[in-house]
């Protein structure tokens, strides 16, 4: 599979003020991430990981540096052009999984496709097809309060895969399941970035995903300390 | 369709927070449903008590009568008007009137009077005439020198039925008009100010006292619907198409009363306004709770590409269903207890006065601005009110949002 760079950050800085106090979250980090990367960014708290993966999904804004996907200047994108850009090109899996409680299954996955306008066939078609990648089947009417960690997980990972964004930013994924349901699910995500070719970056404390990571970026006192390519 | 979805499944997510906010929203809704159909229903009843059984709902005079009355001005022609106010369907009755200022005497006692000359049979049809007398009888005939006069009237002058009046005015040729009477009733027209002086004879006896033959000064007119007086009356000029004899509404001839209603119908609204805040501040506390707690939820819509915009109207129209289903069940509630006082009514403890009028009884009224005022109220509020923790919640960082445990 051929390779290009999809992520490009330069001399990245994310100042934090607070009561006239300067805190440097992030001090200047400069990489590039290619496509089909499975890459982990570890380090301890207060490190500037999820720092750095805000930064590189527009959710923050950085004081100085740029960040570029696909060739496009996201730090200096602003309101709706950011918001489209970040539904059509990346998708979220987050620590506390962050579904919206009172839609079922489906309709939490096909929520993306609804904000772009995805016809209503389509998106059934592609709901059925992503929840018998992640296992599934037969839950798409399920709200996610009748659902275990694992599974509510799984659909956070459905929903961020639906709409075949660039990238999957994932912040701590493994962090609120035991260790079995963890490796399952990392094992899942490895597979679906090995057959949809699809870029994952984690920030994590996990050693399963540093494990299993292709890439593994350590950040210390918000610069890149290790950067190492297995 | 998501958005309505997301919004109409979160009412049913905090249920006791729901609860709260309609309560404000419901209790809003049925007081000012209630308030305004009662007001209206007493306003109405008083309206007709001073107009259908009074005055009337138009009354037609010379056009310079009402600024200042005088014998001199009169309507001739007024059987060409009777037979252009039958042409009108809306016209329920009309009846004619004579007045003068005269003295009366009945044995030793004399006091000032106001003399009305009344059609008996035309005015028992338009005001109920008949129905005032509460002691004696009604005219014998057309053409009988019998008098009515009022309950206080007849106190002042010791009088009762069967009593001679001796009656001294002005003709409106310049001669003394004087003649004797016999009181055949005593009349009470729920106005007391009113009872005191005035004295009923027959229309075609005041004109032969007053030399007025074949004149009258006033016509009073009922209609049908209060609320189409301005549209008859136009319609009654129309007819008339003159400039001397004109046709005024029951705004134009009790002004002072109209007044009066006009600044109690203010204080009606004043009352809308403090419950509009009460539902504001209700739907205020609970919504900006709610968008503080759920700002993480309103950090992820953003995260995944969902528009400020949307964020807005996602509260707003959540807050609007809550409205929405509150004005169906308080337009139930709110109509039931209206139609059970338009029919039954409350009858107060004591009697109280208005212009002179005594009520003791009153009803309310079923109408659609008793609804959709209330319905846009308590939707003005809960939008305008809800916008300030929509418009927070459409602010929210993502990244902050994230970080909140």
């Amino acid at each position: 599979m051929e390779q290009k760079t999809i992520i490009s950050t330069e001399n990245l800085v994310k100042t934090y003020k607070d009561n006239g106090m300067e805190a440097k979250a992030v001090r200047g980090i400069s990489l590039e991430i290619t496509s089909g990367e499975f890459t982990a960014v570890v380090g301890p708290s207060g490190s500037g990981k999820t720092t750095f993966l805000n930064l590189i999904s527009g959710l923050d804004t950085p004081t100085s540096g740029t960040v570029q996907i696909n060739n496009r200047l996201i730090s200096e994108m602003k309101g709706r052009e950011l918001s489209d850009f970040r539904r059509d090109n990346i998708g979220f899996v987050f620590q506390s999984y962050n579904l919206i409680p009172v839609l079922t299954v489906e309709e939490n996955i096909e929520y993306i496709m609804l904000l772009q306008n995805v016809p209503k066939r389509e998106r059934h078609d592609r709901v059925i097809k992503i929840l018998d990648k992640v296992g599934l089947n037969g839950m798409e009417s399920r709200r996610p309060t009748q659902l275990s960690g694992g599974q509510q997980q799984r659909v956070a990972i459905a929903r961020a895969m639906v709409s075949n964004p660039t990238l999957i930013l994932a912040d701590e994924p493994t962090a609120n399941l035991d260790s079995k349901m963890g490796s399952e699910l990392l094992e899942m995500m490895k597979v679906l970035n090995e057959t949809t070719g699809m870029t994952f970056i984690f920030s994590t404390h996990d050693q399963m995903i540093m494990e299993r990571a292709r890439r593994l970026i350590t950040l210390k006192d918000g610069i890149v300390k290790t950067d190492e390519i297995r | 369709m998501i958005i309505f979805k997301i919004a109409f499944r979160s009412i049913f997510r905090q249920k006791r927070r729901s609860i709260l906010t309609a309560l404000s929203m419901f209790g809003g809704f049925f007081l000012s449903a209630f308030f305004i159909g009662f007001s209206d229903g007493s306003y109405n009843q008083i309206i007709n008590m001073f107009t259908r059984n009074n005055l009337g709902h138009i009354q037609i005079h010379e056009s310079t009568y009402l600024d200042k009355p005088s014998l001199y001005k009169t309507i001739r022609d007024y059987e060409d008007i009777y037979k252009k106010l039958q042409s009108i369907k809306e016209v329920d009755a009309f009846t004619p009137r004579i007045y003068s200022a005269g003295i009366v005497s009945v044995g030793e006692k004399s006091t000032g009077v106001k003399i009305t000359g009344v059609d008996p049979k035309r005015e028992n049809i338009a005001t109920n005439f008949n129905k005032k007398i509460y002691e004696g009888d009604v005219f014998s005939d057309e053409n009988s020198y019998e008098v009515i006069i009022g309950k206080g009237l007849a106190k002042i002058l010791k009088a009762s039925p069967g009593d001679d009046l001796v009656v001294i005015s002005q003709g409106a040729d310049g001669s003394i008009a004087n003649d004797s009477f016999k009181i055949v009733g005593l009349s009470k027209s729920g106005n007391e100010l009113e009872d005191r002086i005035t004295m009923y004879i027959p229309i075609k006896v005041a004109q032969e006292l007053l030399t007025l033959q074949g004149r009258i000064h006033e016509i009073a007119i009922t209609i049908k619907k209060l609320n189409t007086v301005p549209e008859i009356t136009e319609l009654i000029n129309e007819k008339i198409g003159s400039d001397k004899i004109i046709a005024e509404p029951w705004q134009a001839f009790a002004k002072s009363f109209y007044n009066a209603m006009q600044a109690d119908v203010e204080g009606m609204w004043v009352m809308l306004v403090i419950i509009m805040f009460v539902v504001a501040v209700g739907v205020l506390n609970t919504v900006l709770m709610s968008v503080l707690e759920r700002r993480r939820e309103y950090g992820v819509l953003k995260a995944m590409g969902t528009k400020p915009g949307d964020i807005i109207k996602l509260i707003l129209v959540e807050i609007n269903i809550l409205a929405v289903i509150c004005i169906a069940l308080g337009s139930i509630a709110a109509l039931g207890i209206n139609y059970y006082l338009s029919i039954h009514g409350i009858t107060l403890a004591e009697p109280f006065s208005y212009g002179g009028m005594y009520f003791r009884h009153m009803t309310s009224e079923i109408n659609l601005r008793s609804f959709v005022i209330p319905a846009v109220i308590v939707i003005l509020s809960a939008t305008v009110v809800g916008f300030f923790p929509a418009l927070k919640a459409a602010k929210t960082d993502p990244a902050k949002a994230m970080r909140t445990h």
